[in-house]
């Protein structure tokens, strides 16, 4: 047996095999054809992001509406935008939206994150019922938060008749209908920032909140100098990914107010909706677009250069 | 092995009928597809083909297509209900080369559809089964004919309303001998029984939904400026509204809301809740919900029942000529290439069949498209159309050139809405909307 595997091994290593070996790939090599592994997904990314976007900022240069594009107009679609009370409006109303729900979502979500952040049934339980508003859909979270805002025969009608004052108008007041859409905003998409507090949670090591335990830490002090620390980085993700959901707001306001009263309700998207299919101005539409493309781009930027920066360190 | 071989062949001889049957099948039935608004009843109409038993909009019209489809069994409609208006839907679906074959587009929106070449002319369509436009209503023929071709079917005239609540009324001292309401003839008017009616019936006296609302705002602009003989689209293709005559409709529906004369902060459903229940004397609602309100009045226990119901149309309150803004509801054809002959026939019968039950569909509230149906005693005899008969003499709609009417409607009424909750001045609101208006006109 022995000899045999002797024999093996000096038949192996003889010069005549080893000429002959062929010589081993090295996989770190640039081959066209490990192109073909992405080629799926670039397909997909080239004709339903690329090509759409290069699209859209052609169109916006074009006096077009829905059924053809007609004549090359610079950027007179942009100069109209611009000049248009009414968008400037609109984008304002994007930013207070975007003020409104993105760092409650930050904070609530880390809030629910600290809470639930325990190994118990009830935890788990609250878990899942906090997380359960998240899969539904628009048109279900509206409705739901339209029959508690309807004036006199909505739930906070009805709350506020037990004491004999009128509820707050809030589909209808200038001051209040974009509170109410960030409310419902909130209540929908909570789930999300708890579920990404909660991992980044877990994945602080248990011996450093042991460690500050035998050091006679408080509550307070453990939060701010291990949890808040540790979870720095996520939190940034957290706010950053609200920011650009929450810049694309269209269904929450198209059916809860419908923009109003006076346009004050009516975010970025909305504005290109009633431009491009209820006006058919489809040249303008795509202006706003590349409008809204380039704010959310800096958002996502920022999102690329803070938490590099921050990996770095 | 027998059996087994027996129960093969058993198979592949029915999977072979069923392949060569399915052809001749598909041959027999012509499909066609509907697209409609007027909102999904299918829980209480899905199955109804007794047209007489269905009320409402959504009721008659699911029940008519259910009979079409059941009385030609060769035929199959295809319905989809939109939410109304159904414009943006419909835009998307002729840009994608799918529209339906039969939509309903309002005589206010045909335009912008005809004037793309999306719309099937239907002169040869509707001679081939016997329809002639010549027995059209006259607001009809002119709400479907562009360029001297008629590019819908129209199916009603309708308008807005004074729905009243006679109870109330009678409590507010605005009955007169006969039990008919009094009503304002001029603004003045309008104004003191608005106070009356309050200080009497602690109640407003409008049910408005200005919640976030466009159309009723700028329908009742229009009606008013057409009482004021006021050109205000001499052009259709510029509007003018930084006009006295525009100012003084803002002004009085702003007197109307600071007074608290309407309810505040309803939206469509709560403004119908509320006439339901009683909370007001007047509802400026349209011609469609005339069936449901006089059905709810003659129900025991109601707050219409115990006082009555009645409606009219809006008074005449400016020395102009006698109107009031008006549309219609239509059937139009997408001009499609690729419809079979037996298609284009099966949309005849289609069209034909709702011309056939004019008067069942006038039932809504709407008044008929069709000459005959109007004169017949059997719509005279449908509860309170001798107050709104006069509709058919007083309903104007908006010169058929002007296009995008309903994007118009919206840029009015967040205008005046505005206006008259106080959050704009009057003239600035005015100057916006003219300007808004215009340069949507100025880019078609």
């Amino acid at each position: 047996m022995a000899e045999a595997l002797v024999s093996s091994q000096a038949s192996l290593s003889s010069p005549a095999l080893t000429a002959q070996r062929a010589p081993r790939a090295n996989i770190n090599a640039s081959q066209w054809r490990n192109a073909l592994f992405i080629a799926p997904y670039l397909f997909f990314f080239v004709t339903m992001l690329v090509f759409p976007l290069i699209w859209g900022i052609w169109l916006s240069f074009h006096k077009a509406d829905t059924f053809g594009v007609g004549k090359f107009v610079g950027l007179a679609n942009y100069a109209r935008l611009f000049g248009d009370k009414i968008f400037l409006q609109s984008v304002g109303n994007t930013f207070y939206f975007v003020l409104l729900t993105a760092p409650a979502l930050a904070l609530l979500g880390l809030f629910l994150a600290l809470a639930l952040n325990r190994q118990t049934r009830s935890a788990a339980f609250l878990r899942a019922a906090f997380f359960s508003s998240s899969v539904l859909s628009v048109t279900i979270v509206t409705l739901i938060w339209r029959i508690v805002f309807i004036p006199d025969f909505g739930l906070l009608a009805t709350i506020y008749g037990w004491f004999g004052a009128p509820a707050p108008a809030f589909l209808s007041s200038p001051d209040l209908s974009m509170i109410a859409i960030a409310i419902a905003t909130i209540w929908w998409c909570v789930g999300l920032p708890m579920m990404l507090f909660l991992s980044a949670l877990q994945q602080i090591p248990g011996e450093i909140y042991e460690a500050a335990a035998l050091d006679n830490a408080n509550r307070w002090q453990t939060f701010r100098s291990i949890t808040l620390p540790s979870i720095k980085r996520t939190f940034i993700l957290v706010l950053l990914i609200q920011v650009v959901m929450q810049f694309q707001l269209f269904g929450q306001a198209r059916l809860m107010t419908q923009g109003g009263p006076n346009n004050t309700s009516k975010p970025i998207v909305m504005y290109i909706y009633d431009v491009a299919f209820k006006r058919w101005d489809l040249g303008m539409g795509a202006a706003a677009s590349e409008v809204l493309f380039v704010l959310i781009l800096i958002a996502a930027m920022a999102q690329f250069v803070l938490t590099r920066r921050r990996g770095e360190n | 092995m027998t059996r087994h071989f027996r129960s093969w062949i058993m198979a592949a001889a029915s999977v072979a009928a069923m392949a060569s049957a399915s052809p001749v099948l598909a041959q027999d039935v012509t499909e066609i597809t509907v697209q409609r608004f007027f909102g999904a009843c299918d829980a209480d109409f899905g199955t109804n083909t007794d047209v007489s038993k269905a009320v409402g909009e959504c009721g008659i019209i699911t029940s008519l297509i259910n009979k079409f489809n059941a009385d030609n069994p060769g035929i199959k409609a295809t319905v989809t209900t939109v939410e109304w208006p159904g414009y943006d839907q419909l835009t998307a679906q002729f840009a994608a080369g799918d529209p339906p074959d039969i939509v309903t587009v309002h005589e206010s929106a045909l335009s912008d559809y005809q004037s793309k070449g999306l719309l099937l002319p239907l002169d040869e369509l509707l001679a081939t089964v016997g329809i002639s436009p010549d027995s059209f209503t006259d607001a009809g023929r002119g709400g479907v004919t562009k360029e001297d071709k008629i590019y819908a079917l129209p199916i009603d005239s309708w308008t807005m309303l004074y729905h009243i609540n006679l109870g109330l009324f009678k409590q507010a001292g605005l009955l007169n001998a006969d039990g008919t309401p009094i009503l304002p003839k001029n603004v003045d008017e309008l104004l003191a029984q608005a106070e009356q009616f309050k200080q009497k019936t602690g109640k407003p006296y409008f049910i408005q939904n200005l919640a976030n609302e466009n159309a009723l705002f700028t329908r009742n602009l229009y009606t008013y400026l057409f009482q004021q003989d006021s050109d205000f689209f001499a052009d259709p293709m510029q509007v003018k509204l930084k006009t006295p005559e525009a100012k003084k409709v803002f002004e009085l529906y702003k007197t109307i809301f600071d007074k608290d004369y309407t309810t505040k902060n309803m939206d469509y459903a709560a403004a119908i809740q509320a006439f339901l229940a009683g909370e007001g004397g007047v509802q400026l609602n349209g011609t469609w919900v005339v069936g449901d309100y006089n059905a709810s009045a003659e129900k025991a226990g109601t707050a219409l029942n115990s006082g009555g119901y009645a409606v009219y149309p809006y008074p005449q309150l400016f020395g102009g000529k006698k109107a009031q803004y008006a549309d219609g509801h239509t059937w139009a054809v997408s001009n499609k290439d690729d419809r079979t002959p037996e298609q284009l026939a099966a949309i005849g019968k289609f069209l034909k069949f709702f011309a056939d039950n004019d008067f069942e569909w006038s039932r809504t509230g709407h008044l008929p498209a069709f000459k005959a149906v109007l004169a017949s005693d059997a719509f005279k005899a449908l509860p309170h159309r001798d107050t709104i008969a006069p509709i058919a003499e007083l309903g104007t709609p908006l010169p058929s050139a002007v296009q995008r009417q309903f994007a118009i409607q919206d840029i009015i009424g967040e205008e005046m809405g505005a206006a008259v909750t106080g959050q704009k001045e009057i003239d600035a609101a005015l100057a916006d909307a003219e300007s808004r208006i215009n340069e949507l006109l100025a880019n078609l």
